[in-house]
């Protein structure tokens, strides 16, 4: 590939194919070496020189003919090259530095010679000293041990490297120095730089991630700093020895002086940058970032200070696991104050729907979206800035067939769920946590596009000026705004902290969940257990009492049947008492276990004509108490209507307040009036307040007009063997009538109440939900 | 095995005082078929199966009827009639249950088990003469009992 084909570098480039060859293209086998040194590869088992740079002429006064396929002693001493040999033993696969020094006809030249061997060859680069005194270089070795010793004192990461590059500064004189750092997508950010006056600030401003194309970044990776002094310098091309044969070209991968990619240099210049110093920051194996050096005016740097330099950047490295940004600190302490909080007051909630949705603000700052949609069993509710209801339904359908896992993140949500491309500015980052499939109880949270998120530093266009002949190519400006196109439907990614609190959040809410279960399995083996004592309470009364009653009962018949010549008459009238009272405990052991078996058995709900019910009480009353109920005039208002209830428990409910309506009267001919009221008929009858707040629903009413009943025992006539009268009054009965018709009610999910004047009349009314 | 039929009425009751009052019933009708009592559920079934005591005893005829209060100490009333129906050597022995219980599942679960009646125990004492002098006459005087072939 010449340089004619190459693809621009347009870091907005959405052809991947394009893209790809951007990535990749070789720039360590380009050929050309900077001129400020001289370059040299030899073969290495005979140590004759294969390669050479076109500027060794100019520089050493050595033709290309003496020195190509000649040994290296044609061009370096032999006690040189020894002891280049022993450096290369000693330190295979890194660049090693050393000083020599070279007789030339006209004079002795001071060189710096670094020195590294590749799968082929092994090459000696060789870059001339600028003089420089001891004291100078005393003073860059002190330099760099204050700046590591005042670094050493820094915790909060920002500062240390604001720190840094101040010191940076001060040891190369470089007039702008930008730290850069990584995100996950490789985009680049300055978070820490010095520019001396005059120079446009980068802070806070983002890099598209072509910005460096793969292969540059994997250089960097390898830990050796760039440095080019001079970007208007003119490249020097490496002569092979063998130039028909096809000779694959010298990988310059880590070679000092390998040229700038006409490309970087494009960009550095359109910064107005003429000279730059690179250094790596490795943290974890992995390129964090870039300490990038620049200088509008081309400007030589010498070894020591460029090793100083990459010293540093490798102690920087080294420190990065130690600090931690306060700010950075700062968000996951608040977001973890977010979630204890959130947890809490969750856990005390009565209503966890309620919990989860107020206050609005924390379900969105405890993973700082804008937006979210909670989902309860399908149903949605929405909670600051969000896409339609609609579209929300159709991502958590959408969410229910493509994601199995309980949390998924995305800061590209139209890449994987293409219908999301209507709405970019509310929704281009998604974070859905699944707390149930099975109840569909999920949490989504959304984020908008970047540009609606960033604010820049600083307006990265002021100095500059498009190329004049409008190709696009590397500038910031062009980057920039490339950068805004590849940010496009692009949301600020979810930060591990931020994906930790909804993990934490969904664990949390199981937790409380499966708490609220285990209370509830507590108490239902507590009410298991009650139940279980209920019933053999039940059990007991009906048989361990009922014998020694029936002993009793029946003995005492006995005696009064057998023996009645040999007693008194008050002896007979005692037995007669004891056979009345087992008789009346009789009864109330039958009431209490009728009542304890209503709460346990299951009612058979069917549709019930509860006029046929009626009818067939009256008749069965009218059978068994023929003398009240032939007198009574008992009237059903109109047809009673078909209803869902358990038909012979209701028909209990109107055989009990029937005949209380028969037994409870003074009249020679009561009048009793059974009846229902529709909701909109319910405005002339009394309803307690609460059953008003209930549901609507038909009240049944069973009106008469007896003794009535006095306000102060409206409540209690419904307890277990209550009754207001003597025991023999009003034909008698255990006073569990009420309590069982109660129960009835009550285990149909409704509500009896009575409404009475005393002396007048009275009126029990129930309801059915 | 019990070998013959000899018309008594067995009767397994832990109530003295309950046992007693069927007695002074029965005994009220002229009925003079023999009356074997057991108090417990465990005793009957040693009569039964030639067990504990009743190891070298000649075993007893097959009775008519066999009268059985289902709340028993130890092995309990629903037990012995699942056993005793369970096992072709008495299954053809008419049990009717004699019990205080009127639970609809007690009822339903003899029934099952294959009683052949069930008798609730009233309290008032008109009615329990009524109940047991119908027992009697039924099951010793009217019906035909199995008969050995």
């Amino acid at each position: 590939m010449s340089l004619v084909d190459r693809p621009t570098a347009d870091p907005g480039i959405v052809n991947p194919e394009l893209r790809h060859q951007h990535d990749e293209y070789p720039v360590h086998l380009s050929g050309l070496i900077q001129p400020h040194g001289v370059l040299i590869a030899v073969n290495p088992t005979d140590w004759t020189v294969t390669r050479v740079s076109q500027n060794i002429t100019a520089q050493f006064g050595k033709s290309l003919e003496n020195v190509l396929g000649k040994p290296l002693n044609h061009i370096l001493p032999t006690e040189q090259i020894t002891q280049l040999q022993a450096q290369l033993q000693s330190q295979a696969d890194g660049v090693t530095h050393s000083q020599l020094s070279l007789n030339t006809a006209s004079s002795v030249i001071n060189l710096n010679c670094f020195i590294h061997q590749t799968q082929t060859e092994i090459v000696v680069e060789l870059e001339p000293i600028a003089e420089m005194g001891t004291v100078q270089l005393m003073a860059e070795r002190n330099r760099l041990h204050q700046a590591i010793n005042r670094l050493q004192q820094i915790a909060d990461l920002d500062q240390f490297l604001q720190t840094a590059v101040g010191e940076i500064s001060r040891m190369t004189d470089f007039d702008h120095i930008m730290v850069y750092k990584f995100d996950a997508q490789q985009a680049g950010q300055v978070i820490a730089e010095v520019a001396q006056p005059g120079i446009a600030t980068y802070l806070g401003q983002h890099f598209p991630a072509p910005d460096i194309p793969s292969l540059v970044r994997r250089l960097y990776q390898t830990g050796i700093y760039r440095f080019a002094p001079d970007l208007n310098a003119v490249s020097v091309p490496i002569i092979d020895l063998d130039r028909a044969d096809g000779t694959p070209p010298l990988d310059l991968s880590r070679a000092i002086l390998r040229n700038v990619d006409p490309c970087c240099v494009t960009y550095h210049q359109n910064m107005a940058v003429n000279a730059f110093l690179i250094i790596a920051l490795i943290k974890d194996q992995e390129l964090w970032g870039l300490i990038s050096c620049h200088n509008t005016t081309p400007r030589s740097l010498s070894h020591s200070a460029r090793s100083d330099c990459q010293l540093l950047g490798q102690f920087i490295s080294a420190e990065l696991a130690n600090k931690v940004s306060q700010e950075e600190l700062e968000h996951v302490i608040k977001l973890g104050n977010i979630l204890s909080e959130f947890v809490a007051s969750i856990a005390q909630a009565e209503n966890f729907k309620q919990a989860l949705l107020q206050p609005q603000n924390r379900l969105l700052d405890l993973v700082g979206a804008q937006g979210a949609a909670v989902c309860l069993d399908g149903e949605v509710t929405l909670v600051g800035e969000t896409p339609p209801l609609n579209q929300v339904e159709a991502l958590i359908e959408w969410s229910d067939s493509h994601i199995k896992t309980n949390l998924f993140h995305t800061h590209q949500l139209d890449q994987a769920y293409p219908a999301a491309a209507a709405y970019p500015a509310v929704a281009s980052g998604l974070m859905l946590l699944k707390i149930s499939q099975i109840r569909q109880y999920y949490i989504l949270w959304f984020r908008p596009e970047v540009p609606q998120t960033i604010t820049w530093a600083g307006n990265p266009t002021d100095h500059l000026s498009v190329n004049a002949d409008g190709e696009i190519s590397m500038c910031p400006r062009a980057s920039f705004e490339a950068w805004q196109s590849n940010v496009k439907a692009t949301a600020l990614p979810w930060q591990q902290a931020e994906l930790d609190n909804a993990i934490d959040l969904r664990n949390a809410i199981i937790g409380i969940v499966l708490n609220k279960a285990d209370e509830l399995a507590q108490i239902n083996l507590d009410l298991e257990r009650s139940n279980h004592e209920l019933a053999s309470f039940a059990y007991a009364a009906s048989h361990d009492l009922k014998e020694p009653l029936r002993g009793i009962h029946n003995f005492s018949n006995l005696l009064l049947k057998r023996y009645s010549e040999v007693l008194d008459e008050s002896g007979i009238k005692r037995l007669q008492t004891l056979v009345r009272l087992t008789q009346r405990m009789d009864m109330l052991i039958d009431s209490l276990l009728k009542l304890s078996r209503l709460g346990q058995t299951e009612l058979t709900m069917e549709p019930t004509d509860l006029q046929a019910i009626v009818e067939r009480v009256i008749e069965v009353l009218q059978a068994s108490r023929s003398d009240a109920t032939a007198q009574a005039n008992i009237q059903i208002a109109r047809a009673l209507p078909t209803i869902d209830c358990d038909p012979i428990l209701m028909g209990e409910v109107f055989t009990n307040l029937l005949s209380n309506a028969l037994k409870y009267t003074k009249q020679a001919h009561p009048i009793i009036e059974i009846g229902y009221l529709t909701p909109e008929e319910q405005s002339e009858i009394a309803i307690p307040a609460d059953v008003a707040s209930t549901k609507k629903a038909v009240i049944f009413y069973i009106r008469d007009n007896g003794i009535g009943i006095r306000d102060r025992h409206h409540q209690n006539i419904f307890q277990l063997f209550k009754r207001l009268h003597e025991r023999d009054a009003y034909g008698g009965g255990a006073g569990a009538g009420l309590t069982i018709t109660k129960k009835i009610i009550e285990r149909h999910q409704g509500k009896i109440w009575v409404n009475s004047v005393y002396g007048e009349g009275t009126e029990f009314c129930f309801m059915l939900t | 095995m019990l070998t013959a039929v000899d018309k008594s009425l067995f009767v397994i009751e832990d109530s003295d005082e309950d046992f007693e009052i069927l007695k002074i019933f029965i005994e009220d009708m002229d009925i003079t078929n023999p009356i074997y009592r057991c108090e417990t559920g465990d005793r009957a079934l040693d009569m039964f199966y030639q067990e504990g005591d009743y190891k070298d005893v000649e075993p007893l005829p097959h009775p008519s009827v066999i009268l059985l209060d289902l709340n028993l100490p130890g092995t309990d009333g629903r037990e012995v009639l699942g056993l005793l129906k369970g096992d072709q050597r008495f299954r053809d022995i008419p049990i009717v249950v004699f019990s205080t219980s009127s639970d609809p599942a007690d009822i339903n679960l003899c029934y099952e088990k294959g009683a052949n009646g069930y008798l609730v125990k009233p309290v008032a004492t008109d009615e329990l003469e009524k109940i047991v002098q119908s027992f009697a006459e039924f099951w010793l005087n009217i019906n035909t009992p199995p008969q050995l072939t």
